[in-house]
């Protein structure tokens, strides 16, 4: 799994290539706590190229997503493929963080 | 053998690995390579049985295998027109999965707990689930049943 970030206006583009699993989440959970440490709190999760995302990787999200809010950012997500979306919608957590059809979508959410 | 005058084939994939992060990518692409040549089996059917093994096996390396020297599982998949079928195998301590908690999906953001998804998402992708445990390791089967029944 490969991630990579590129700042559009104030919002910070999190790019994930590959699978979110018990393995790689970690990685997930680091890289978007950098980004909030960076300050960056207006967090867009690119995941049109992730492929498979397990619990572990909701795990990696759900810690991202707090921290942004208390700092008075938010972490919103783009693009998901049919699998993932379905992760997201089966534990709920398209109830409780905001989904775009597209990445760019996403990135105009915040109003930037 | 033949059922309602259609021939069974049933094929049988089995791979061993060892009980560790490392090894889930293995486990996924088995199902992934061995369900994709089934006309029967379309892409949502394909993450649900990735989704349910990664999470059953995720389960046995971080407890199954809680302050042993990690062992093996064993991943056994049978497909056949009607159905698939994937036994795990592993050889750590006993788990009886129907005694996990369920998370609770309607809870707002401050009431999330971190765990209880994993087990979920298998009683939520497969159509049965069977667990046995005894002297010679324990065993999870997982079935994903291809028609409903009934409707042949």
């Amino acid at each position: 799994m490969d991630i990579t970030a590129k700042q559009v206006g104030s919002v910070a583009v999190v790019s994930i290539v590959g699978s979110v699993d018990a393995l790689t989440a970690e990685q997930v959970t680091r890289f978007l706590g950098a980004e909030l440490d960076k300050g960056n709190k207006h967090i867009v999760g690119d995941l049109s190229q992730v492929d498979f995302m397990s619990s572990a990787g909701l795990r990696a999200i759900l810690m991202a997503l707090k921290d942004s809010r208390q700092q008075g950012g938010d972490l919103r997500l783009g693009a998901a493929q049919p699998g993932v979306e379905k992760v997201l919608k089966m534990s709920g957590f398209t109830n409780i963080l905001k989904t775009y059809p597209t990445v760019d979508e996403a990135v105009a959410s915040f109003g930037s | 053998m033949k059922v309602n005058g259609e021939r069974l084939v049933t094929e049988t994939h089995q791979i061993a690995r060892a009980a560790e992060r490392e090894s889930l990518a293995d486990f996924r692409d088995l199902i992934e390579s061995a369900c994709q040549q089934h006309p029967a089996i379309d892409d949502a059917i394909r993450y649900d049985l990735k989704l349910a093994v990664d999470e059953a096996c995720t389960n046995i390396i971080t407890h199954g295998y809680a302050g042993m020297n990690p062992g093996s599982i064993i991943l056994t998949l049978e497909v056949d027109p009607h159905q698939v079928v994937v036994m795990l195998a592993d050889f750590g301590h006993a788990f009886e999965p129907s005694d996990a908690p369920a998370p609770d999906v309607q809870a707002g953001l401050e009431d999330r707990l971190m765990g209880g998804f994993g087990l979920f998402f298998i009683y939520r992708t497969m159509d049965e689930i069977r667990y046995e445990a005894d002297e010679d390791g324990n065993r999870l089967t997982l079935v994903k049943r291809l028609q409903p029944l009934g409707t042949a």
